[in-house]
């Protein structure tokens, strides 16, 4: 059930560009219904510490619904039924690091990267470490993840998070992200899997977090795509031959998604292969033109998640090969 | 002010440690890279990487933590943090004290537990198959080190 908040009144600019985006009455309308709930609260077990089946029975004894929405990954559940403002995080099994609270749509870069046990994994904006502790369980604790962030602060609950769940295959590095990947290349430290879940203006996050209506500005869509640009580049050569990296973000605006995509399989050409994309969630191919733009065929194999969708956050995910 | 580096502990010195949490718990041995922050920290450290790439690493980039910290020298003896406990559990045969549902609430509340224990040492904290970290048993109580941000706010969520 679905508590119904008093939301701040989107941007008219923001409206009009989703309304483009959307390109359809129906949509835009579902989208629009849709921001004014929250979404469904969401977990994901920690294989780490507990079995899915062992956690669902001890949070049930509480009197917790659980629902599992995606049979292949029985880790995932939905919290449906109500809680107590703040009991999801105030629980022993959360205090002990059984589960994380992860909303579905930040799963899905994982789910699309697929660690496996023994990968060198780079997670490039890596705090507050949802996507870094999922990658650590995929991966069994084995192998090696170098957890990468900017800023001090985020890098505590990084830690406080990294430490909680029982991540013991992490090295936690403090540098802006293209530099780092400067650094390694120089060492030449190359990686299997690389997760550049960018900085972005986090239009798909209006739903959970509210205070993004007012943070909204055209001029961060516009400054932000050079960064993510770099952020891609520069990590992707120190990406290892058949390797496989993700690009993500939690924004709808398509600057920061097709437009860095595009530029991207331009620059590169033989050197990368765009991927198609498996995730448990109904997903729109990505825009092939935007204004007056037109994109790189190839971003039709990106992923637009859209919360009218599946009740998530909006994302929206690409998934690359190094070919040489 | 950066933070000090981390020390690899070479074979002799995290021997050192597996001997005192040998005689203090039981535990034979662990797995992985054992490294010390300051004078008392200790972190463990499971990823594939060797000694030279970790240094090669922290000589190149600022690195803010290798691993979790697990435990620290306290005097003569080993503490062991609460994910430290959980990280060595399976080998942990000494020195555990089962909590009752009551005392365990206390425990995790962050409180000291009134009891006696016959034990003047450090003790790991259990209830049914959760192991909750590890305190100080002195005559008639055993101290909590749970930190705050791993501490329950509200007594009646364990059940």
């Amino acid at each position: 059930m679905r508590k119904e908040k008093k939301i701040p009144e989107p941007n008219p600019l923001f409206l009009e560009r989703m309304q483009e985006i959307f390109n359809s009455e129906k949509d835009y309308k579902e989208y629009l219904e849709i921001l004014k709930h929250k979404p469904s609260k969401s977990i994901r077990c920690n294989t780490l510490k507990v079995s899915p089946e062992k956690l669902k029975k001890k949070l049930e004894s509480y009197g917790w619904k659980l629902v599992q929405p995606w049979e292949e990954y029985p880790e995932v559940m939905v919290i449906d039924c109500e809680l107590e403002p703040g009991e999801l995080g105030r629980s022993l099994e959360h205090l002990l690091g059984y589960y994380y609270i992860q909303e579905l749509a930040s799963m899905l870069p994982i789910i699309a990267l697929k660690p496996k046990e023994n990968d060198v994994i780079l997670d490039l904006c890596a705090a507050p470490g949802s996507k870094t502790t999922q990658a650590a369980a995929e991966a069994k604790n084995t192998g090696l993840i170098i957890a990468n962030e900017l800023s001090m602060g985020r890098i505590k609950i990084l830690a406080s998070n990294l430490e909680r769940c029982g991540v013991t295959n992490t090295i936690i590095t403090k540098k802006e992200g293209a530099a780092l990947s400067k650094r390694f290349k120089k060492q030449n430290l190359k990686f299997d899997k690389i997760l550049v879940d960018a900085p972005c203006s986090g239009e798909g996050t209006l739903r959970s977090k509210y205070k993004t209506h007012g943070m909204w500005n055209i001029k961060t869509i516009m400054s932000l795509p050079r960064i993510q640009k770099s952020l891609f580049l520069e990590s992707f050569k120190i990406l290892k031959v058949g390797g496989e990296i993700i690009y993500s973000t939690c924004t709808h605006a398509p600057e920061e998604n097709e437009s860095v995509v595009s530029a991207i399989l331009n620059e590169l050409g033989d050197r990368i292969k765009i991927e198609k994309i498996k995730i448990p969630v109904t997903t729109r191919k990505g825009l092939t033109k935007w204004k007056n733009d037109e994109y790189n065929k190839g971003v039709e194999l990106a992923c637009r998640v859209y919360p009218q969708d599946n009740d998530t956050d909006g994302f929206f995910l690409s998934k690359f090969t190094k070919l040489k | 002010m950066r933070p000090p580096e981390f020390k690899i502990l070479n074979p002799k010195e995290k021997k050192e440690v597996e001997n005192k949490l040998k005689l203090q718990f039981g535990i034979d041995h662990i797995s992985g890279t054992v490294l010390q922050r300051g004078a008392e920290r200790l972190f463990l450290f499971r990823g594939e990487l060797d000694y030279n790439h970790i240094k090669e690493i922290e000589d190149n980039v600022p690195v803010e933590r290798i691993g979790i910290y697990f435990a620290k020298h306290a005097h003569d003896s080993i503490r062991l943090s609460i994910e430290g406990v959980q990280a060595l559990k399976d080998q942990i045969t000494k020195n555990i004290i089962e909590l009752n549902e009551e005392d365990s609430k206390t425990w995790m509340y962050g409180e000291e537990v009134q009891i006696e224990t016959g034990k003047k040492c450090y003790v790991v904290i259990k209830h049914k198959d959760y192991f909750l970290g590890c305190g100080k048993a002195s005559e008639k109580k055993i101290s909590n080190f749970i930190p705050k941000s791993r501490r329950l706010r509200n007594k009646n969520i364990i059940k």
